[in-house]
């Protein structure tokens, strides 16, 4: 999956996680209330870690708040702690969060293709940082979309408008598109979730491969789905990192009952 | 948070069909070994006759708890606790069915021992018979309460049900090596004594499954597991 070069302040430290999220306390009102209160966790590199917890829990906030997402909302503001990627704050002034987007690519729960033929769909983040050259264009587009395991079933029709592709493939041609840009991390927000089961298992599948050249963390309410794809699961609850750890043990044997409760359904 | 049963109430119906079914299994040979022993001393065909007919009841319900814990798995997709709890359902019932299986190999002896005259020292089965049932009842008992420190009770006692057995099984060699005529009685003695004993490490193995399933908890306020675990 290799591409174009791409030079960036963000480059991976040696062993270091991909992401270290230290004492992280989240405000949506001006630091009235914290929606996080002191997270800690570190997500490695080149693996999958998943955020679950019932709706309300913070897990779609701090994953926001990766690719600083939640600077749009005004009244929002890190309280205490950071939030390092590629050992770089990404909450210091001198970080750009337009570069910062670049590193950390997002893919949402509904899926969200740009009014435009497949190929530009692919091509937009390059051609908005700059990229003319065709050739360039063209071999990301196939790259990415190869990336996105559906090149094959779109090789033929790039010109097409990318809404005329089911559900399912709409939301892989935003996997494409996330990862054209070549970000080193990618954010997946639920994106399964408006997904019929062939298509999630496509995705899945997917998330899979992606893993191997990429750092990714997935917001998932199927307990199914984080224990099939993820290596590290979080359990968040009322705004707290309940548990956290390896995906296997928090599902076999987690050791807080508040993540066994929901986990197994107790959760009322 | 509710911390009771699941939201989902058909989920926690069918865990307790699972639970009662393994249960009765339990109870059900319970039932088949003590009339396997008390056929043998009391010297009474039409006890070990019902034991031998009853193996055929156990072996359908061990069946329906199979069926029940593949639904439940199926269905409900279970995680955690309640996954170890239907799997563990499924392998403790099949152990307490060849609890029947051993009360009936103990009837059949009984029968052919019935034949002859009542050998010496026949009573002395009854000590390792009573540690082991002991033994299987409080396992159960364990499972059916998860209850760990029960459990762990029956893991305690194992040195003691092994040093029983050994001196039971040595007494009745002894004795077969005597050559009074009763040989093939005192085989038969060995080879109960032996069907008992596997009765007791029935009940070790199913205290383990109750210890594997049900956890223990850590404090709350705690957030990394392998920061702890470091």
């Amino acid at each position: 999956m290799s591409q174009q070069n791409t030079t960036s302040a963000f480059q991976p430290e040696d062993n270091k996680p991909m992401i270290e999220i230290d004492d992280l306390s989240f405000s949506y009102d001006h630091g009235k209330t914290n929606t996080l209160k002191n997270i800690t966790l570190d997500c490695p590199e080149k693996q999958v870690t998943s955020f679950i917890g019932p709706s309300g829990c913070g897990k779609s906030t701090l994953l926001r708040c990766l690719n600083r997402m939640n600077d749009l909302v005004e009244t929002s503001c890190v309280t205490s702690g950071e939030i390092r990627i590629m050992g770089h704050n990404i909450n210091n002034k001198e970080v750009d969060p337009i570069e910062l987007r670049k590193n950390v690519g997002m893919v949402f729960q509904k899926y969200n293709p740009f009014p435009k033929s497949i190929y530009d769909n692919v091509a937009y983040g390059l051609k908005i940082q700059g990229e003319k050259r065709k050739s360039v264009l063209n071999d990301a587009v196939e790259n990415s979309l190869r990336g996105a395991a559906l090149w094959d079933e779109v090789k033929d029709r790039l010109k097409d408008s990318a809404l005329g592709l089911s559900g399912g493939q709409q939301q892989r041609l935003c996997i494409a598109r996330a990862i054209a840009v070549q970000p080193k991390v990618i954010l997946m927000d639920e994106p399964c979730s408006a997904l019929d089961p062939i298509a999630t298992a496509k995705v899945e599948e997917l998330i899979m491969q992606l893993k191997k050249e990429y750092t990714i963390v997935i917001v998932t309410h199927s307990m199914q789905q984080a224990s099939r794809v993820s290596d590290r699961t979080a359990f968040f609850y009322l705004g707290d990192l309940v548990e956290y750890g390896e995906t296997e043990s928090i599902f076999t044997n987690p050791k807080q009952e508040r993540t066994e409760h929901y986990i197994s359904g107790r959760f009322g | 948070m509710n911390t009771g049963g699941h939201i989902l109430t058909s989920f926690n119906e069918d865990l307790s069909l699972l639970k009662e079914k393994t249960i009765l299994v339990g109870t059900n040979s319970l039932n088949n070994l003590d009339n396997a022993i008390t056929g043998l001393l009391s010297r009474d065909v039409e006890i070990c006759s019902k034991t031998v007919m009853a193996k055929d009841n156990d072996e359908g319900l061990e069946a329906e708890v199979d069926k029940l814990g593949l639904s439940i798995i199926t269905r409900y997709r279970p995680m955690a606790t309640d996954l170890r709890m239907v799997i563990a359902s499924m392998k403790i019932a099949s152990n307490l069915e060849r609890i029947s299986g051993h009360a009936l190999s103990i009837a059949k002896r009984t029968r052919k021992m019935l034949k002859h005259e009542e050998p010496e020292a026949i009573d002395n089965i009854q000590a390792l018979y009573q540690i082991s049932r002991k033994s299987i009842e409080s396992s159960l008992q364990s499972y059916a309460d998860a209850d760990r420190d029960l459990a762990q009770h029956v893991l305690d006692n194992e040195k003691s049900i092994s040093k029983t057995y050994k001196k039971t099984s040595k007494l009745y060699t002894k004795l077969l090596e005597k050559n009074d005529g009763h040989e093939r009685d005192y085989l038969d003695l060995v080879f109960i004594t032996r069907y008992i004993e596997h009765v007791a490490s029935i009940a070790i193995t199913i205290a383990e499954d109750v210890i594997f399933t049900y956890p223990v908890f850590d404090a709350e306020n705690f957030q990394n597991s392998e920061t702890e675990e470091e």
